[in-house]
């Protein structure tokens, strides 16, 4: 890129130089002069809000320079909406910027407003897939295929097999679950009703605000079992992965079933009659919770007390806090506690 | 500390000539040295010394990974069970390398001046690198008046006529670079400092971020999470700006709406089936946007009240505490993910808050008592920061095959700071009930020093190797935030 000074398209602009601070200021960055032109002929141009098809080229060359830069984003955008650009393009001109950069976040704010302008998500699962290729992980990836699938209403019959297909290259891939979760029960807690911060007013009476705000009274059973399914596979290809423990215990507690339900499939990989047996620490702590006879956090019916056994449920917890997962010790002593407390306050121990 | 060379990574180099003829020296010179515990049994205990007691045989990704950290961990956190001779005097009496304080200090100076052309890409976040230095050199003991004039030169020219800060001279408002700016000027204090923020235009900003579901953006127009609700209530909250939404809000919609109107169902709403927080609703839970919420609900009310009414508080644990791993000792930001010496604070700074929710208020006027105490393994957090992080040259690190920088090094030294403490609630007085945005002014902290029987519950630093207190929700030094805000209820308007 040559010099703006040196070129008559910017010959009426008066840059802005860069005041940062003195001579006496902090964390000052030795910048390239490329750079430095740059930003002055942006400070200038937004000083007098231009919005051209040269602004476009100063921004796209700021931000091959330095994408974190969020204002020539917001920048950028702006200038984009105002001059009616052809935003499929934009996006396919973002497109290989995401990929070379690959935790900038900026990138994924600007991509989110102009395919909510456009109203059309053509290509945008396809990409998120090349990026998800690269850094399975992505948070702002997988942020932006949520806010795509509730923006759209993709609650349609590819997310599901995209996960699946994701998991079965990465069966731990937390991301994934999470998606799993949100492609499942997102659909019944939309997040636009304003009527519901008065609601869950009421409801906070009862229970901690965040187990409210569902629109469904009770899920279909089909539904259920075939979440419980698919947790209870993949556990079986690796019992000490803990995304599908958490993905069972969340579908028990949101169907409003209790942990106990799934008792002798447990018992397969933590079982109190073989300590030494013990193929997952997360089984063992699930187990303490069927023992401990924890109710389901939302849902409408209860616990099921029948598998209640404190004793039980103080050998699991100490089973963890000893053997197999000792780091966290004081959370199970103190899990421990509370469950020995209540027992003696309503005389079962 | 004026050793010539920080011994810690080479000692923990698998690979060979690590321990030079000087300490063959040393050992014929102090050979009638021995270690507290004795020879035969360990200085660091297994668990931080050998693998998880379970791992499934399948390889991914993940597990690849994970046991990569491990790996790279493990000759670290064993150092000292291999230090021979003089180096054993590297390590104190429960096998921890010291901190090494000087280093640290000349890093985070650097930190703050000419920065190489490379930084390029830290541009827009200037105020956080001023930040993030003054607070690692205020927990290393520095006195930060000394930079009250270069901070207010340097932050004057991103102050924009809005009211907010940009991350740079020219750049937009945004909540995390006009965070860290406020943070910076109250740590620095004076009047020329605190007189610098234009409050009133700071809070009609403020009110432009306001949401109406509840939540706030980080710019306008910029996306919303959990990261803005918490720097706009840390700001409104220092700087004692009006609870009421200017009336040039949006999001104002019924004369009663206030900056905190629907703010704690939002935040709610991002609580996930892990039990976990993230940064909007939907999303993964994540430790940085658990502290964010959890530190913005104790912004805004007594944690035993706030945090149990609006969180389901002990899914939140048992997420939280699955995030600190063995052997590593430090935590992860989410499920299956690795450890990463910034989430000792993200993460392990969620610890105090709950803590306070856990106990409730201690007695107003009474000794305090808290029932639950710690529920986090501060050893192992003490293990990870002080074996793992310390970067041979100063500076602190992500993990050890990652570059220190001032990021990671602030963030763990913060959390080394709240292993040494601990942190209470202590209410008001019945008369006098809390106030919206005044709750995070009533805590107490102590020292964290041997138990009554002078026994050590969990192994500590050695007295050398303390640093300063820190405000757990505010994140600058303990006092600043209560002398802020009464510096500007004294001052008559906005």
């Amino acid at each position: 890129m040559g010099s703006y000074a040196d070129d008559s398209k910017w010959a009426d602009i008066v840059p802005i130089p860069q005041d940062d601070g003195g001579p006496n200021a902090l964390a000052t960055i030795a910048y390239p002069d490329a750079y430095s032109e740059a930003t002055s002929y942006l400070r200038a141009i937004m000083a007098k809000n231009e919005f051209s098809d040269r602004v476009l080229e100063l921004t796209a060359d700021i931000i091959d320079m330095n994408p974190a830069h969020y204002t020539v984003w917001l920048y950028r955008a702006k200038t984009l909406l105002q001059l009616n650009k052809d935003l499929r393009e934009e996006l396919d001109w973002v497109n290989p910027i995401a990929l070379a950069h690959q935790k900038n976040y900026q990138i994924w704010h600007h991509r989110q407003l102009l395919t909510d302008k456009r109203n059309a998500y053509d290509g945008e699962r396809e990409f998120i897939g090349e990026m998800l290729d690269e850094d399975s992980k992505n948070y702002h990836v997988w942020s932006y295929r949520q806010w795509l699938v509730r923006r759209f209403d993709l609650w349609d019959d590819k997310e599901i097999p995209f996960v699946e297909e994701m998991l079965k290259r990465d069966i731990r891939n937390n991301s994934a679950w999470n998606h799993r979760w949100f492609t499942v029960f997102g659909r019944y807690r939309p997040l636009t009703d304003i009527k519901h911060t008065e609601q869950s007013k009421q409801a906070a009476s009862f229970a901690p605000l965040s187990q409210t705000g569902r629109t469904i009274e009770s899920y279909p059973d089909s539904l259920i079992d075939r979440e419980v399914a698919f947790a209870q596979e993949a556990i079986k290809l690796a019992p000490q992965n803990q995304s599908p423990w958490n993905y069972l215990s969340g579908v028990l507690r949101e169907a409003g079933r209790p942990l106990a339900t799934v008792k002798p499939f447990v018992e397969q990989f933590a079982n109190l009659d073989e300590p030494e047996k013990v193929r997952s620490s997360h089984a063992l702590d699930f187990l303490a919770s069927i023992y401990a006879g924890e109710q389901p956090t939302s849902g409408p019916s209860s616990a099921d007390e029948s598998q209640k056994d404190v004793k039980k449920a103080c050998q699991a917890l100490d089973l963890l806090a000893e053997k197999y997962d000792p780091i966290r010790r004081f959370y199970w002593g103190w899990r421990k506690d509370i469950i020995t407390k209540e027992a003696r306050a309503t005389g079962t121990a | 500390m004026d050793r010539d060379e920080n011994k810690i990574e080479e000692l923990s180099d698998t690979s060979a000539e690590t321990i030079d003829a000087s300490d063959e020296e040393d050992e014929r010179l102090f050979g009638h040295q021995q270690h507290p515990t004795g020879a035969d049994s360990p200085l660091v205990p297994p668990l931080f010394t050998s693998l998880p007691p379970i791992q499934d045989s399948l390889e991914t990704e993940t597990s690849q990974l994970q046991n990569r950290t491990i790996q790279e961990c493990l000759p670290l956190l064993a150092a000292a069970e291999r230090a021979a001779g003089g180096a054993i005097f590297d390590f104190n009496p429960y096998g921890l390398p010291r901190l090494d304080r000087e280093r640290h200090v000349a890093f985070l100076q650097g930190s703050l001046g000419r920065l190489p052309s490379g930084f390029v890409a830290a541009d827009a976040s200037r105020p956080w690198m001023v930040y993030w230095a003054l607070t690692c050199l205020y927990l290393l003991g520095q006195d930060l008046a000394q930079y009250r004039e270069e901070v207010i030169a340097t932050l004057t020219p991103m102050q924009n006529p809005d009211g907010g800060f940009g991350g740079g001279h020219g750049h937009y408002s945004h909540v995390a670079p006009s965070y860290a700016a406020v943070l910076s000027l109250v740590m620095v204090g004076g009047d020329e400092a605190l007189n610098l923020i234009d409050r009133k235009a700071m809070w009609r900003w403020l009110g432009d971020l306001k949401q109406r579901d509840g939540g706030f953006q980080v710019c306008v127009g910029g996306e919303e999470d959990v990261r803005g609700a918490y720097c706009s209530m840390v700001i409104a909250s220092l700087l004692n700006l009006p609870l009421e939404l200017p009336s040039t809000s949006s999001a104002k919609q019924n004369d009663s709406d206030t900056l905190i109107t629907g703010l704690r169902e939002y935040l709610a709403r991002c609580q996930t089936f892990e039990g976990g927080i993230a940064d909007s609703p939907d999303n993964e839970a994540h430790g940085a946007f658990a502290f964010c919420a959890l530190a913005c609900l104790c912004l805004m009310d007594d944690p035993q009240k706030i945090i149990n009414e609006t969180l389901d508080v002990p899914r939140l644990i048992s997420w939280l505490s699955s995030r600190q791993h063995a052997p590593e000792g430090g935590f992860a930001g989410r499920t299956n993910k690795l450890v990463d010496g910034c989430y000792s604070h993200w993460a392990g700074g969620c610890w105090p808050l709950i803590q306070a929710a856990l106990d409730g208020p201690m007695p107003f006027d009474g000794p305090v008592a808290p029932t639950v105490g710690t529920i986090y393994s501060r050893e192992g957090l003490t293990r990870y920061i002080l074996c793992c992080c310390q970067g041979k040259r100063g500076g602190l690190r992500d993990k050890p095959s990652k570059h220190v920088d001032a990021y990671h090094s602030c963030y763990a030294l913060v959390a080394l700071s709240s292993t040494q403490h601990s942190y209470f609630y202590m209410g008001t007085a019945p008369d006098k009930p809390i106030t919206p945005l005044t709750a995070a002014f009533h805590w107490a902290s102590s020292p964290r020093v041997l138990d009554s029987n002078g026994e050590i519950q969990e192994p500590i630093c050695d007295e050398e190797d303390r640093v300063k207190l820190i405000h757990p929700i505010f994140v600058i030094p303990w006092g600043v935030p209560e002398t802020t805000r009464a510096w500007y209820e004294a001052k008559s308007g906005l």
